[in-house]
């Protein structure tokens, strides 16, 4: 009998050109960008100006509502333009390089102190490292002085074409380990690390003992964060679990050190539309045409920021994201359908989702799977808290997203719900 | 972006594909007039699925197919055309239409019109399938189970009960066969069986359970008769089955994370 981590899930027939020589190889973008997705609302207080030449890693702007919370600048060189929407919203702050205006080193000292978590904390927002962590439920960068329940440490990616976080931690197994030891002074409870089967990435007395290893299938979506989280420990209104990726922890445990922020991070660029996949490391808010230049089909294609699942069209990487995926765009835009055709597919809608056998390996058959698509359909609030909702995120449903063809798409209706929860329950 | 292919339609034409094994060799033995049949049943169930789309803006749906598939072959015989016609607009509508069509519906259209044909027209006797059209209800199982679109568990669980009354000396041998192609036509269904994991096993025992019951206490009665009133029940019964099942799992949830 196999054990759910072996049978759960599904393999994807998303197809991607072999990789170039060369992995991992240093490759910045001449511009690079702190951008928010459309949906992000960030209301920012620039500190440094237009025009003004920033080091990598120095704080470029703050929040209004959280004046500690900075975001940094990704890497080296002169702030070219901001565009920020209404209400200042962060739109796209968008960088050119300039090597020559080095690194910003931060100030440690405090942060290493025993003396409470406070300083720590004041350093992960000082310097950027804030909005990498992910605060569930709902999704959001956590409150400043959050306490979370439990942290998940991401050392497991199985998104189609990501990155083996395994080869981005290599030769940085010290700093990880500073890293996790640091997110143990952020919360009481456990730091659970996911990883794939073999050798543990951390010893077990890491993060002040706290450590949990918890060992992840090798089939999509068991590496989500939000599965895991399902299985492990589910978020609460009143207990929030936070998730980061294992590069981030090692790049924690590196400012740590160092001072220094990390200047780049393991990307992978793969997809139908690319003559080549290449799996490379850039500055964070890279350049996305920078980065597929050259290795992309003739032809007309969508840059996505994200898995193929569940990345959005971007021009920038995005704060948490460490793919591209490059797709061929759809003739036409797809064709326009019979008006009779068209009308009948929205009256009809939510359509309706038959309980396959794929339905149920999307959700890594982990939830009553067709309970759980009903209560979102329905717009049940209380039946999907229930059944483990407030664990999830967009991204974990994306690939029944994409196995059922829902319409609407489930992971706008859990959007939905979670704002409508967040704005009756939360405090 | 980039889209699966498991929508509603695509179930249904795989369910279509997965009878299509027992639909040939039943029309191979029945002839012309399993042929007539057939083509009734499609007929008045795509009027039906026409009618709602134009008063309703339903869209049709494959699934009609099946439903009329599984009548034809199932339905009782010297029912005379009015009879028939109007069993199966009976079940067709009352079961799957009224409710917004395939996907939103509790009981197996197919399973009504059979149970209210039954029920209804008691004098008509019903179907003795032929051996090979049985036969051919195993690789029709295999296509579903192997695509995914019919639940493997509610099959074995189907198979438990009769294994355990042959074990404890009961003989329920003579309607086996009519409740085997029962099972894959009628019970199957991935929107009227339960769908937890192991509601599907609850709901194949109970299908099984009650054909063993029936055919040891129904005097009388036909082999196909016996299956469908099983499949009848055990599909009445899918829903409290996945609420008990969901119910307990929320319980461990909630005794392993507080």
């Amino acid at each position: 009998m196999l054990g759910t981590e072996f049978r759960a899930g599904l393999s994807l027939p998303i197809r991607t050109a072999p990789r170039a020589a060369g992995a991992g190889a240093v490759l910045l973008t001449e511009e690079a960008a702190i951008s928010a997705a459309p949906d992000q609302d960030l209301r920012i207080e620039m500190i440094a100006a237009e025009g003004a030449l920033v080091a990598q890693g120095a704080p470029v702007a703050r929040l209004r509502a959280a004046p500690g919370i900075v975001l940094g600048a990704p890497m080296a060189g002169r702030i070219a333009s901001v565009d920020l929407r209404p209400g200042r919203k962060l739109g796209e702050i968008v960088l050119f390089r300039e090597d020559a205006a080095g690194r910003h080193a931060f100030d440690t000292a405090a942060a290493l102190g025993d003396a409470g978590a406070g300083a720590l904390r004041a350093l992960l927002q000082g310097a950027g490292l804030w909005p990498l962590l992910r605060s569930r439920p709902f999704g959001h960068m956590p409150r400043p002085d959050e306490v979370p329940a439990a942290i998940f440490v991401m050392a497991a990616d199985t998104r189609p074409f990501a990155p083996d976080p395994a080869q981005a931690l290599t030769g940085r197994h010290e700093a990880f380990a500073r890293g996790l030891d640091a997110l143990a002074r952020l919360t009481g409870g456990p730091v659970v690390l996911c990883q794939p089967k073999g050798a543990p990435l951390a010893e077990a007395g890491a993060a002040r003992g706290r450590l949990r290893i918890v060992h992840v299938g090798a089939r999509h979506p068991q590496g989500l964060a939000g599965l895991q989280m399902h299985h492990h420990h589910p978020a609460r209104i009143t207990a929030t679990v936070w998730d980061i990726h294992a590069e981030d922890v090692a790049g924690l445990g590196a400012l740590l050190e160092t001072g220094l922020l990390p200047e780049t991070r393991l990307v992978s660029l793969a997809g139908p539309a690319l003559a080549e996949t290449r799996l490379l490391r850039c500055q964070p808010g890279a350049d996305l045409r920078g980065l597929s230049h050259g290795a992309v089909r003739p032809g007309n294609h969508v840059l996505l920021s994200g898995a193929p699942l569940d990345g959005r069209k971007a021009h920038w990487l995005g704060l948490r994201d460490r793919q591209v995926s490059v797709l061929a765009r759809v003739p036409g835009g797809g064709a326009r359908a019979h008006w009779f055709r068209a009308a009948l597919g929205r009256a009809a809608r939510p359509r309706p989702i038959i309980p396959t056998a794929a339905l149920e390996q999307a959700l890594g058959a982990a939830f009553p799977a067709a309970a759980l698509v009903r209560a979102l359909s329905a717009g049940d609030d209380e039946t999907a808290i229930r059944l483990g909702a407030l664990s999830l995120l967009e991204e974990d449903l994306a690939l029944a997203d994409y196995v059922t063809g829902a319409e609407p798409r489930l992971a706008a209706l859990l959007r939905g719900m979670l704002a409508r929860i967040e704005a009756e329950e939360a405090p | 972006m980039i889209r699966g292919i498991w929508d509603r339609e695509t179930v249904a034409l795989m369910l279509l594909a997965a009878f299509m094994p027992v639909a040939l060799v039943w029309l191979w033995f029945g002839g012309a007039e399993a042929f007539l049949r057939l083509v009734l049943a499609l007929i008045v169930s795509g009027l039906w699925h026409l009618i709602f789309m134009l008063a309703r803006a339903q869209p049709p749906s494959f699934a009609g197919a099946v439903t009329a598939l599984a009548v034809a072959i199932l339905a009782p015989e010297e029912l005379g055309l009015l009879r028939l016609i109007l069993g199966i607009s009976f079940g067709s509508v009352m079961a799957e239409l009224v409710f917004g069509g395939w996907g939103r519906n509790v009981l197996n259209p197919a399973t009504v019109t059979l149970a209210f044909l039954g029920f209804g027209f008691p004098a008509a006797p019903w179907p003795e399938p032929a051996i090979p059209v049985i036969w051919a209800a195993i690789p029709a199982a295999l296509i579903g189970v192997l695509a995914g679109v019919m639940p493997g568990r509610v099959i074995l669980g189907a198979a438990l009960a009769p294994a355990a009354a042959l074990a404890l000396g009961a003989d329920p041998a003579e309607a086996l066969p009519a409740a085997a192609l029962v099972l894959v036509l009628l019970v199957c269904d991935p929107v009227a069986s339960a769908a937890t994991r192991p509601g599907r096993w609850l709901n194949g025992i109970l299908y099984g359970g009650l054909v063993v019951l029936f055919a040891l206490h129904w005097e009388g009665a036909a082999p196909v008769q016996i299956a469908v009133s099983a499949a009848l029940f055990a599909s009445l019964a899918a829903p409290l089955l996945d609420e008990s099942t969901i119910a307990i799992w929320l319980l461990r949830r909630r005794r392993r994370h507080g």
